[in-house]
Parts: structure tokens; C-alpha cells; sequence
């Protein structure tokens, strides 16, 4: 067995780590307009990133952004995924299955379907205006609020599986013993069902939270030319600024801050419903 | 093991990188020719009028690789070191293509190599490319809400068209430009250039993330006037907007796209041929007519209605401006930098 | 006044008929056992009662109060999970006071309350435990701390023991008992297993296809089973299939039992008890003739299987010493089976 894994784990470390330790490297490089950069080993790249005010508000978007689809994605996928996690009928792998489908297309295909949902005269204001609602079309798109809500609708079945599978491991019997001991359905979810399903909520979250803070697609799309986040600003650096070395190095800044924020966020929340 | 020294190590992988993060290479035979190029409407137009109708009946057969400029010009700039590269033909607008000629990447061109080369016109005549369509970047309006034409740069900052000034994000490079000569005077003029950005700023000119996007805003009037190629104007005039479009006096960014074939390219030949074809009248006067390029020859002709319509006068093509590609080359990044800044800090 | 009323209740899933509109009541301070095999209703029953299932038609009154209608955390009842279900997130005392805080009982008050359910079940020196650091059967203690700590109007037990090796039942049995008895709970407990029904109960309810059998005291149903299917889910019995003849009753295959009297005259199975039956050998020369076929030692006791024609009978004696005239039997051996025909009873399907 041994002889099988190794090789095949060695090629899955190349694979993953190799990418990442060129990009490391390259962050370490100084930019050239002619030859793309010149071998150096300097931390200019990341001191410009962490010091510019200009990244720093990039960063304080995509951080604010990551944490408000992170919190809305956990409030409305836990009454879904509770759903899914008790039903009982024939429907349950069905429907399963039917909340992975939109992982199917990917996200760059699924913001496109928003921009056809928000623009101005996209679907949501041709029936606000239909029903008399409004009189001009509003502003839907390119608003960090378009932004958020496409981020969350893409990120919502990752969340919802994620839940689900979790408190499908409660068992029912946890939650009768709490309403027969005499817990109203609100004070059971916060004392029995929300503690219990704590390790879901967080595995979830941590990826949303991933998921979001890379986010790319979704606030190019939506968010227009003025609405910066960190994934298309490296992305800019690549590709239309052909600044490698700094586009490595605020990879990496971004890399650092999501590993940061991720492990200091399950450990505070992990410690209080520990010490409650 | 042999020690590769670092390097050698880098700058390989580098190309490797590269040829990964943008496309794979595609393996060619003799009579293959990998054209690196646009997409959509412009690579339609190349396979119906310059593969289909020139070089296939020659026994040619073309694969055209699609991607963006940028990572064309990466992929020329990291692959010279290699023995083979992986395209036969390159296509680029003029000033990223300068960047590959400096570095070295490109062949030589001349009459011996390049069938009709002779005949480009002497101001797109260039040692290591040929002109394949120009244009220039002009000022666009709505003929119906601006009536009077806007013949001076200074009119993309008159304060009556507050919050209607339209900016194509792609077109950084023509936009400065524009800022420079109206806030400084000379293309070369870095500060003047920022000055102008900071007073689109603040007059709210609306940025624009995509060419279509411009053509939306213009169609429902959210921006009354942007800098954009006249060939553009063109099109989205025969589509139906009330569009007209001006060389102010000060003159217009010139829009060349050119064709080069890399010095490591595995079909020399057929690159010196795919060069041949794009000269060719017939081809031009396709994307003429359909794009609103001109032609970049002087055997070149198109319909006197048409050439009523998307032609420059003698005097406007006069007052296209010379950009120093050089200048360009050195402060792109930075003017990308700057740009973002001002209208996306 | 009756601590606990069912009346006519019934559950219907779809078509089928979980429990088929059963009655029954339990007076303060008595523990009733729901017997019965799997699919009987006897669950369905108990979950009606605590209100996790709405009953399709008839009502449950819990102290003369109609809660049909109830939620479960509106309902005073403390159910004991076969499962437990305790939290597993919350230590032992917090488990135990988790009733209390849903009644907004203060702290101190609330812990010195689940102190004193805990020392009822002599785990207070396991209070700070959590439950996955327990036992299975201090885990069971929990559970019934935390429903006692609330002196319910009714408790609940639903297969309390199932969970436990059969060392710990029988200890865990009387202590449940002594602990119901002590504190007068009116309990209704749900079983499969005849045996707990029988030590643990004051009274049983055997159920069968959401139906109620018969309901009585231990000795009602051991004694006096209503029909077959009672004699032979409560204790042992011999039935025998046959029909009443003159003061006997004649098995299928031939033989004259004795009976006491055509009791039950349409009776058409015969039931008698395995350690009613008297064995002898052959040359004692009264009661009804047959061949021993299997004898399993038990220890104490001593099973044989004897063949009355094609009918197969158990007997159950205290194993014969070695002067006995039992000693020495082997299968094959013709012996002679005897009882008082007031033994045997006369019964319907």
C-alpha cells in the first residue's frame, strides 16, 4: 500500500505545492517593464501591498464583503439544511442532489445569470415595474449590494450540504428531549441544536469565508469598474499590469489574511460556546 | 542529478508557468500556422477572409489560439529564451508589440520576406511588424444631445457633461493619453495626465468595465461621449445610435494593430506568409466593412461611401499623434497604477 | 382522580393503522407497562402521550386536563429515551438542570435540585462529568435524573433496559422500581420484553396490531390470558389446538387432555403452563402417554420436550436429584404428563 501512496502523494504535493512555492519566489522579485521582472530577494512587493492605501481599502472591501456573505449565507442556510437533514421522505436524496446542481455551472456562468437578473432592465426590475412597484428601474447592479447577493446565492449549497450533513448527525432524539423537558423550538435551537451543529456552522462558514474572500468572478461581474476585491486586483496585476512579483505578493498577503481571519475566527467561536 | 543553476531554473520555469497559466501550446506541422489572436468578431473575421480565403487554398492550415493581449505579449516576452515557441504569428496593438520587438522576441520583416510589404503606408511602416488595420481613438458622441461636434480634446472636461463622460476601463493607455495632452501638452506628460484622471474624477466620468458596456451606455444615453476607436463608432452607428465621432484638433490616439511572427517560431515560413496575407486589399477592405478599420495599404481600397463614412481626411490623419512606444513601454504599469487610483481608490 | 387518560385515541399513517383507538388510565403514583412486539403501537401510544405524535382522533388528559392538543414542552411529562438522548454538549449537572432553566428556575436553586435528582441515582460525584466520559448505564441514570428532577405528572420509560447487558437489567430494574415506588410516579413504560413487564409493573396493557389485548395485573394475564396470543406472549404456554370435548378438550391428533370445565366453549386452543405439568415415567401409570424428545438442562430446573402424538409439549421441573425417580431419563423414553384440568384454560384465537 505503502509503495502506491507515496508516489501518488508526492505528485499531489508537486502539484499543489509547486504552483504556490513559484509564486512565493516570484513575489520575491522586483517588476520590469521589458523583461516582466528581475531576480531579486526583496520584500518591496509586500510592504507596498500592506503599506498602500490603495490595497489596504481593496483589502478592507474584500475582508467586509467575505464576512457579510459569510453571515448571511450561515442565517439562511440552516433552515434549509435543518429541512433537509430531517425530512424523511424519498424526496430527501432528490432534493439533495437538486442543491448541488447549481455547482454544476460554474460561477462564472451563474453571475452572468445575475447580471441578467439585476440589470436595469433585468428581470427583477421589469417586475417591479410591472407590478407598478416602481416607475424607473433601479440601480440593482454594479452596487456592493449586488455583489453580496450574488456571492451568497453561489456559495448557499455549499453551506446548506455542509449543515446538513452535520445535523443529520444530531439525533432527532437530542431535540424531543429538549421540547419534552420543556424548550420552546427557540430556545432549543440556541441550547441543544445550535451548540451541537457548532463544528457544521463553522466548517461551513470557514469555507464560505474562503470561498469568498477568493471571489472573483462575481464582483468583476457585478460589482462594475469601481467595486475593487483582492482576487480580480491579483488578477489585474497578472494580467494587465504583467506585474508578476507583486501580483504574487498580494496573492499571498490575501492567502496570509484569509488563513489568519479563518483560524482566529473558529477558535473565538468555538471558545464561547465551549465556556456557555 | 545534473544542479540546474536558479536561474536557469526560474527563467524556464517561468516560460513554463506562463505557457500554462495563459494556454496550452499548440503543436504545429510544417503546415500548420499557430496564430495568436482576439477572439470573436475580430478572430471571425480573420478565419472567413484571411485563412479561408488566402492561405488555405495555399495549403496552409491555421489554428488560431485566442487569449488576451496581455498574456500574447507575456507569452512573446518569456518564450524568446526557448528554442521553439509556440506561436508562428502574433497579433498585438502597437504599443504592446513594441515591448516584444525591444526585447528581441521578433523576426525581422522586410520586402524580401513579406510579399506587399512595399506597399503599407510609410507611417505604419515598421522594421519587426506589419500594420494589419488602423483606426484611431476619437472622441464618440451622441450627435442627438451634443449638437455641436466636440473638435477639442478640452470638451471631454466641459463641465456641462458632468456625470455623462464615459471611460472604457480597457483603454487606459488612450485615455491618459487624451489627459495628457489636454492637461499638459505632450503625450510624454505623466502629471498632466494624472490631473486630467483626478478632474474625470471628479465631473463623475463613469467608468466602464467592457467595450460593450460603452456601447450600452451610449445606446441608453447614460454617457453622452467617451474616446473610442471611430471604427467602433462606426459599427455601433450601423446599429442604430445616433453616434458621431470627432478627431479633435489637438489630434487622436492612433489604434494600430499589427502581425508579427516570433524569432523562435517553429513555422517561419508560414508566419512570413500568414504576414503576406493580412496585407492583402481584399482582406483589409473586409474589416473595413465590417469593423470600420482602415486599410493599412496603399493598394488597399474601399467603396468611396464606405471611405466616406470611416475614412480620416489627409489633415486629420495628420493629426494623429506620435506616441513615444517607448515612453508607453516603461509606464504602462505605472499608468495602469495610477489610472486605478484615482477612479477606483 | 386518574393521573393519566387515554381516551379512544387512534393514529393513522396514510392507510395504515398504527394504533387503533385504545383507552386506558393510570392512577397516581402507578407504573403501567405498554407490552407488546414490534409494530404493536405500543411506541406510537407513548409518543402520543408526550406529544411528539398528534393522535388522529380521541384525546389524552393529563391530571383531568385535556392535552391533546398540546406541544410537547407545554405537556408535563419527562420522557426517558431508550436512546437517552442526552446532551452531549452539557455536563452531567447540566443536563439534569436543563428542565429546571427551561422553567426559569434560578441557578442555585437549579443546582442544588439536580444535585439531589443525582444523589437519588448515586452519581452526585459524577456531576461535572459529561456524558460521553459515563457508563451506558450511568448514562441511564442521567436520563432519569433528568426527568425526575421535574416530578412530572407523568413519566415516561420507553425501553429503559434495552440498552443495558443483562447483568446491569436486573439491578437497573429494581432500582427503577424503588425509585417509582419511593417517589410515587405515575410511569407509563413501553417494553418488548415480558419479563420487565412483569417484575417492574403494577399493571400491563399487552397490545398486538394496535389493539389492546388484555389489560391487568401481572397475575390477571399470567393466569388468566384472555386467548392464545396472551398465553403465549406473557410467560410460557402449551397451546394446543383441538376443540372442547365432554369435560376434556381432544387435540387435533387425537388426544383427551382434562379440563376443568367447557369454560370457554367455543374455545378451540387449549393453554397450559410448563411447570404446572407433573412428569413421571411410564409405570406411574396415570395421566396422558408420550415419548421425551429433548431435555435441556438449566440448572435449578430441567426443560423436556415430550411428543403427545404429533404435538409437542414442554414441561418445566426442578432437576431431579439423584434418588429422584426422574434421574436417569434419556430421550426416547415413554413417560406420562398429568395436571389438574383447573390448570389448563380454554381459549379463543
Amino acid at each position: 500500500m505503502a509503495k502506491l501512496v507515496l508516489p501518488a502523494g508526492l505528485l499531489v504535493l508537486l502539484l499543489l505545492g509547486g504552483p504556490m512555492l513559484l509564486m512565493l519566489r516570484y513575489s520575491f522579485n522586483v517588476f520590469d517593464p521589458l523583461f516582466l521582472m528581475k531576480q531579486a530577494f526583496t520584500f518591496e512587493n509586500y510592504a507596498r501591498a500592506v503599506a498602500d492605501p490603495y490595497y489596504q481599502k481593496i483589502l478592507t472591501t474584500t475582508i467586509l464583503v467575505a464576512l457579510a456573505c459569510t453571515a448571511l449565507t450561515t442565517l439562511l442556510a440552516y433552515g434549509p439544511a435543518y429541512w433537509l437533514a430531517r425530512m424523511e421522505s424519498r424526496w430527501k436524496s432528490k432534493l439533495t442532489i437538486l442543491t448541488m446542481f447549481p455547482l454544476l455551472v460554474g460561477g462564472v456562468v451563474r453571475s452572468a445569470g445575475y447580471l441578467a437578473l439585476l440589470s436595469t432592465d433585468g428581470l427583477v426590475n421589469a417586475a417591479l415595474r410591472g407590478a407598478g412597484i416602481i416607475a424607473e428601474p433601479l440601480q440593482l447592479l454594479y452596487t456592493p449590494g449586488a455583489v453580496i447577493f450574488a456571492t451568497v446565492g453561489i456559495v448557499l449549497p455549499y453551506m446548506i450540504l455542509t449543515l446538513a450533513s452535520v445535523i443529520e448527525s444530531i439525533p432527532r432524539q437530542v431535540e424531543e428531549a429538549a421540547a419534552n423537558l420543556g424548550a420552546r423550538p427557540g430556545r432549543s435551537f440556541f441550547r441543544v441544536l445550535m451548540p451541537l451543529s457548532l463544528p457544521g456552522v463553522l466548517a461551513g462558514a470557514t469555507l464560505v469565508f474562503i470561498l469568498c474572500m477568493n471571489a472573483y468572478a462575481t464582483p468583476l461581474l457585478l460589482g462594475g469598474p469601481q467595486f475593487q476585491m483582492m482576487a480580480p486586483a491579483v488578477y489585474e496585476q497578472f494580467a494587465r499590469a504583467s506585474n508578476w512579483p507583486f501580483g504574487a505578493a498580494l496573492a499571498f498577503l490575501l492567502l496570509i489574511v484569509t488563513v489568519i481571519l479563518t483560524s482566529l475566527g473558529s477558535s473565538v467561536i468555538a471558545r464561547r460556546y465551549r465556556a456557555g | 542529478m545534473t544542479r540546474l543553476s536558479r536561474r536557469a531554473f526560474l527563467a524556464s520555469a517561468t516560460a513554463a508557468s506562463a505557457a500554462g497559466l495563459l494556454c496550452t501550446p499548440a503543436i504545429a506541422q510544417s503546415s500548420d500556422i499557430v496564430v495568436g489572436t482576439w477572439g470573436g468578431t475580430f478572430g471571425d473575421l480573420l478565419k472567413a477572409n484571411v485563412d479561408e480565403a488566402i492561405l488555405e487554398p495555399a495549403g496552409w492550415s491555421i489554428l488560431q489560439e485566442v487569449s488576451g493581449p496581455v498574456p500574447r505579449r507575456t507569452k512573446l516576452i518569456t518564450e524568446r529564451m526557448q528554442r521553439r515557441g509556440s506561436m508562428d504569428a502574433a497579433l498585438l496593438a502597437d504599443f504592446d508589440m513594441h515591448a516584444a520587438a525591444k526585447v528581441g522576441a521578433l523576426e525581422e520583416l522586410g520586402e524580401e520576406t513579406v510579399p506587399g510589404y512595399g506597399n503599407i503606408l510609410p507611417f505604419l511602416r515598421k522594421s519587426h511588424s506589419v500594420p494589419l488595420i488602423y483606426s484611431a481613438h476619437a472622441i464618440v458622441y451622441r450627435k442627438d444631445l451634443i449638437p455641436t461636434p466636440p473638435a477639442s480634446v478640452a470638451e471631454l472636461w466641459n463641465p456641462a457633461y458632468k456625470g455623462r463622460i464615459g471611460l472604457s476601463d480597457f483603454l487606459y493607455t488612450s485615455n491618459m493619453a487624451y489627459a495628457a495632452i489636454a492637461n499638459g501638452g505632450t503625450l510624454s506628460d505623466f502629471e498632466g495626465a494624472e490631473t486630467g484622471v483626478q478632474a474625470w474624477r471628479e465631473l463623475d466620468a463613469k467608468l466602464l468595465p467592457s467595450t460593450e458596456a460603452v456601447g450600452q451606455a451610449l445606446a441608453s444615453g447614460d454617457i453622452w461621449l467617451t474616446v473610442i476607436s471611430a471604427a467602433r463608432g462606426y459599427s455601433w452607428r450601423k446599429g442604430g445610435i445616433d453616434l458621431g465621432w470627432v478627431i479633435p484638433e489637438e489630434g487622436a490616439f492612433p489604434a494600430v494593430y499589427e502581425a508579427a511572427v516570433p524569432k523562435n517560431a517553429r513555422n517561419a515560413e508560414g508566419g512570413m506568409a500568414y504576414m503576406s496575407a493580412l496585407l492583402d486589399p481584399a482582406a483589409q477592405a473586409a474589416f473595413a466593412a465590417k469593423m470600420g478599420y482602415l486599410p493599412t495599404v496603399s493598394n488597399g481600397s474601399i467603396p468611396p461611401e464606405l471611405e466616406a463614412e470611416i475614412g480620416f481626411t489627409e489633415a486629420e490623419r495628420n493629426r494623429l499623434w506620435q506616441p513615444d512606444l517607448d515612453f508607453i513601454m516603461e509606464n504602462q504599469a505605472a499608468m495602469l497604477d495610477a489610472w486605478n487610483r484615482i477612479l477606483k481608490g | 382522580m386518574k393521573s393519566l387518560e387515554l381516551v379512544n385515541i387512534r393514529k393513522d399513517y396514510g392507510g395504515a393503522v398504527a394504533v387503533a383507538g385504545m383507552s386506558m388510565q393510570i392512577a397516581r403514583g402507578e407504573l403501567v407497562s405498554l407490552l407488546g412486539p414490534s409494530g404493536c403501537g405500543k411506541t406510537t401510544t407513548l409518543r402520543m402521550v408526550a406529544g411528539f405524535v398528534a393522535p388522529s382522533a380521541g384525546s389524552v388528559l393529563i391530571d383531568g386536563r385535556d392535552v391533546t392538543r398540546l406541544a410537547p414542552y407545554e405537556r408535563d411529562t419527562a420522557l426517558v429515551f431508550q436512546s437517552y438522548a442526552l446532551f452531549p454538549h452539557m455536563t452531567v449537572a447540566q443536563n439534569v438542570g436543563f428542565g429546571l432553566e427551561m422553567r426559569k428556575v434560578g441557578r442555585a436553586e437549579r443546582e442544588a435540585q439536580s444535585l439531589e435528582a443525582l444523589r437519588r441515582v448515586r452519581l452526585e460525584h459524577l456531576a461535572d462529568r459529561y456524558p460521553r466520559q459515563l457508563s451506558g448505564g450511568q448514562q441511564q441514570r442521567v436520563a432519569l435524573a433528568r426527568g425526575l428532577v421535574l416530578n412530572p405528572a407523568v413519566f415516561l420509560l420507553d425501553e429503559p433496559l434495552s440498552n443495558l447487558d443483562a447483568k446491569l437489567r436486573g439491578e437497573v430494574r429494581s432500582e427503577i422500581r424503588a425509585l417509582q415506588q419511593s417517589l410515587e410516579l405515575t410511569t407509563l413504560m413501553v417494553t418488548h420484553d415480558q419479563e420487565e413487564a412483569l417484575t417492574m409493573s403494577d399493571r400491563l396493557v399487552l397490545m398486538e396490531g394496535g389493539r389492546v389485548r388484555q389489560a391487568g395485573t401481572a397475575q390477571d394475564l399470567y393466569e388468566r390470558p384472555a386467548d392464545a396470543f396472551v398465553a403465549e406472549f406473557v410467560g410460557r404456554s402449551n397451546v394446543i389446538e383441538g376443540r372442547a370435548e365432554g369435560g376434556g378438550f381432544r387435540t387435533a391428533c387425537g388426544t383427551l387432555l382434562p379440563a376443568a370445565a367447557a369454560g370457554a366453549a367455543g374455545g378451540s386452543f387449549y393453554a397450559i403452563r410448563p411447570e404446572k405439568i407433573v412428569l413421571a415415567r411410564e409405570d406411574a401409570g396415570e395421566g396422558v402417554g408420550g415419548a421425551l424428545r429433548e431435555i435441556l438442562y438449566l440448572g435449578a430446573q430441567t426443560e423436556y420436550t415430550v411428543m403427545l402424538g404429533q404435538t409437542p409439549v414442554t414441561v418445566i421441573a426442578a432437576t431431579p436429584g439423584p434418588d429422584d425417580a426422574l434421574a436417569g431419563l434419556r430421550t426416547g423414553d415413554p413417560v406420562r404428563l398429568s395436571w389438574p384440568g383447573a390448570s389448563a384454560r380454554l381459549l379463543g384465537a
